[in-house]
């Protein structure tokens, strides 16, 4: 137990036209509690498709997808909302901020949309929210007067806020430059560390990708590699690691 | 909610072009709504004001007299117990005034013209005094030398007459027979469009003569009540009163006196019937032009307003697809698809709310502008309008309605593509490009 995600044998195929394109093979997968864990492998290989499921913002196939012990194949479109609105955060490649909303007001969202703290409560969860991340100076800043790194810490801030279980990241450090996404994987981490958030994220980059307990590798949809022994962090990061001391084959394999 | 309606409102002011662009075509409909509405309130106000004074009272007791059963004429006989009569069954009367009802033609040295005469008690017919503008003489003439005429500005024109000159009444009377008598000009009115084309007055003793009429005769008795509203109560009241004491009644038509000439013709039956009918009787067959204005602004306005409803749901299109990516996210992050639908339609809902509260504002300041500027209008309008001047009402419940109206049809405008917005699924959403 103590599995926050489990997915058992599970597909997922797009319709394109009239063929059917498989995105995710019979893939069985759990995740504990407070994990860090890193999804990788060449684009095209299913990890968007594999965070949706189990961001739950579509279903599978076939198998089951179990979120916090609910499968999201059994519940209404109303349930899979409320159990993104109370047990996930989001993190998207490109920020996705609410641009007429300022980094106040985008963080505080999904309180609103939760509807359960009083209007000081919110204020004084969102303040702090934004020093931990480094934004208490940028509370009325619009995303368009913010750089890329602040924008992606308004997303974190924003996910963070309703205090979710697992946290969901995209490629978060795909559209930041190196010394910035380091530092954005670096907060991950230590709220990773300090609060035992889940994070699953999404990754090309190996000096990211080293951060993770565990580093899930996916190949044309199926699970090749997945450092199933949390134990194994540091086996893990130094396959990771030789990789990345080769980048030119490295990339090429992708 | 509250945030709802920020980013909506923020939302409008980000796309300043297309909320200007639209909020104009808005404000415009709106206030072309309330202007042709304050028009045709104009029209109505102006066709009850002029046609209860120059044609009807609100109740009117009149009818016909038959000496054979093939003809007709629309005398009252026995008056003095008649007008007694309506006196006690209608007390709430504010005025009643009799009048007598003849037709014919009008001669003077140059032409000749046809038209109903009216037979007046000019000094007590105030409701006629308050409408009628002279140009020239005075309405007391009729009443002072007992054979006057009034005639209006265009058939005074036709005949070339002005006041003191001598005009020739001939009219066809009871048994076939022509009569003729000299009447002088004591007035001449503006004219009153529609109304005035096929009417003249003069003293009530010229009908009497014309016709060789008995004293105790009238031709119709006008009640005037405070709340004309309640014309149907009194009309029910004195068919009934009236029949109660031996006056024999015509059946209950809701038309106008001189419609009911040849139906009364038909008829076989001689002597007395009287008719009891209210202002709206008399002037159904003048409301066609009510109806006519009506049926075109509707058109027009139903026109305008498909535009800008179109307009409407096609900036929704192109706002939905803009932020697609938006929706996406939004809904990832937990925002149920009736706020979804609520945050986009909120963005109408603002815009043309503010739009139509502007329109409205803008058009009924429009509309008393022109009021004040007395704008006068070409000939051919005057017949419609019956008048000669520009005359636009603003009423309240026409600018609620257009508050009200325009907002609700631009919404539901809005409504099939929010709830495109709404039902998008949150993965489709979040992978559209852009
Ligand atoms: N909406 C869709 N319709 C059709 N095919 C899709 C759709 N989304 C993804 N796919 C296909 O499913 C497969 C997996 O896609 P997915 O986006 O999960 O890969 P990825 O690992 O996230 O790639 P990248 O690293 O480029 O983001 C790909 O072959 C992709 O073309
Ligand atoms: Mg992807």
């Amino acid at each position: 137990m103590g599995d926050v995600v489990v997915l058992e044998n599970v597909s997922k195929e797009y319709p394109l036209g009239k063929l059917v394109v498989p995105a995710l093979k019979d893939v069985s997968l759990s995740i504990g509690a407070g994990e860090f864990v890193s999804i990788a492998g060449p684009s095209g290989s299913g990890k968007t498709t594999l965070l949706n499921l189990v961001g739950c913002v579509d279903t599978p196939t076939s198998g089951v997808v179990r979120v916090d012990g609910l499968d999201i194949g059994r519940l209404s479109e109303r349930e899979l909302t409320r159990l993104r609105l109370e047990k996930l955060g989001f993190i998207f490649q490109s920020f996705n901020l609410i641009a007429v909303l300022d980094t106040f007001q985008n963080v505080e969202f999904p309180l609103l949309l939760q509807g359960k703290l009083s209007h000081r409560e919110r204020r004084d969860v969102v303040v702090e929210l934004l020093e931990r991340v480094g934004l208490g100076k940028h509370a009325r800043h619009r995303p368009n007067e913010l750089s890329g790194g602040q924008r992606q810490r308004v997303a974190i801030a924003r996910a963070l806020v309703t205090r979710p279980r697992i946290v969901l990241a995209d490629e978060p450090t795909a559209n930041l430059d190196t010394g910035t996404g380091a530092s954005i994987v670096d907060l991950m981490k230590s709220i990773n560390e300090t609060q035992g958030t889940t994070f699953i994220f999404s990754t090309h980059d190996a000096r990211v990708m080293k951060h993770a307990d565990r580093v899930v590798r996916l190949e044309d949809g199926r699970v090749v590699s997945n450092g199933d022994d949390p134990s194994a962090h540091a086996a893990g990061t130094g396959a990771e690691l030789a990789h990345r001391e080769e980048p030119a084959p490295y990339l090429a394999g992708e | 909610m509250g945030r709802l309606l920020l980013i909506a409102a923020r939302n409008l002011r980000q796309n300043r072009r297309r909320t200007a662009l639209l909020s104009a075509a808005v404000v415009a409909v709106t206030m072309l709504l309330v202007l042709l509405g304050s028009l045709g309130n104009g029209i109505q106000a102006t066709l009850l004001e002029a046609g209860t004074a120059m044609i009807t009272g609100h109740v009117n007791v009149g009818g016909f007299f038959k000496i054979t059963s093939g003809m007709g004429s629309p005398v009252v006989v026995d008056a003095a117990r008649t007008l007694a009569d309506v006196k006690e069954l209608a007390p709430e009367a504010s005025r009643i005034v009799q009048r007598r009802r003849g037709f014919g033609k009008v001669v003077s040295e140059s032409d000749t013209i046809q038209c109903a005469l009216t037979g007046i008690d000019a000094t007590n017919d105030e409701a006629l005094r308050g409408i009628l503008r002279i140009r020239e003489g005075s309405l007391d003439n009729l009443d002072a030398d007992g054979h006057s005429i009034l005639l209006f500005e265009k058939q005074a024109e036709r005949l070339n007459v002005s006041v003191g000159d001598d005009v020739t009444l001939s009219s066809q009377v009871v048994r076939g027979q022509t009569n003729a008598i000299q009447v002088r000009v004591g007035a001449i009115a503006r004219d009153m469009g529609l109304l005035s084309i096929m009417s003249s007055y003069v003293s009530l003793d010229v009908i009497r003569d014309l016709y060789q009429l008995d004293p105790d005769t009238t031709g119709v008795i006008l009640v005037y009540l405070d709340d004309p509203e309640q014309a149907g109560d009194v009309k029910a009241r004195l068919r009934e009163g009236l029949l109660a004491r031996n006056h024999r009644l015509m059946e209950d038509e809701p038309d106008a006196f001189y419609h009911k000439f040849q139906q009364v013709a038909g008829e076989d039956w001689t002597g007395m019937k009287l008719d009891v009918t209210t202002w709206e009787d008399e002037l159904a067959n003048i409301q066609w032009t009510m109806k006519t204005f009506d049926t075109i602004s509707s058109l027009l306005i139903g026109v305008l307003l498909v535009i800008v409803v179109i307009g409407v749901m096609n900036t929704m299109w192109i706002t939905v697809r803009d932020r697609t990516r938006e929706i996406g996210t939004l809904r990832a992050i937990g925002m149920g698809r009736f706020r979804v639908l609520v945050m986009f339609l909120l963005e109408t809902v603002i815009l043309s709310v503010l739009s139509a509260l502007a329109g409205v504002l803008l058009g009924a300041g429009i509309a008393e502008l022109l009021n004040s500027l007395r704008i006068p209008v070409s000939q051919g309008f005057q017949i419609f309008l019956m008048s000669d001047t520009l005359r636009l009402v603003v009423s309240p419940r026409s600018l609620l309605l257009a508050v009200v109206v325009v907002p609700l049809l631009t919404t539901f405008g809005a409504l099939i593509p929010a709830s495109r917005a709404a039902r998008l699924r949150p993965v489709t959403a979040m992978q559209h490009a852009g």
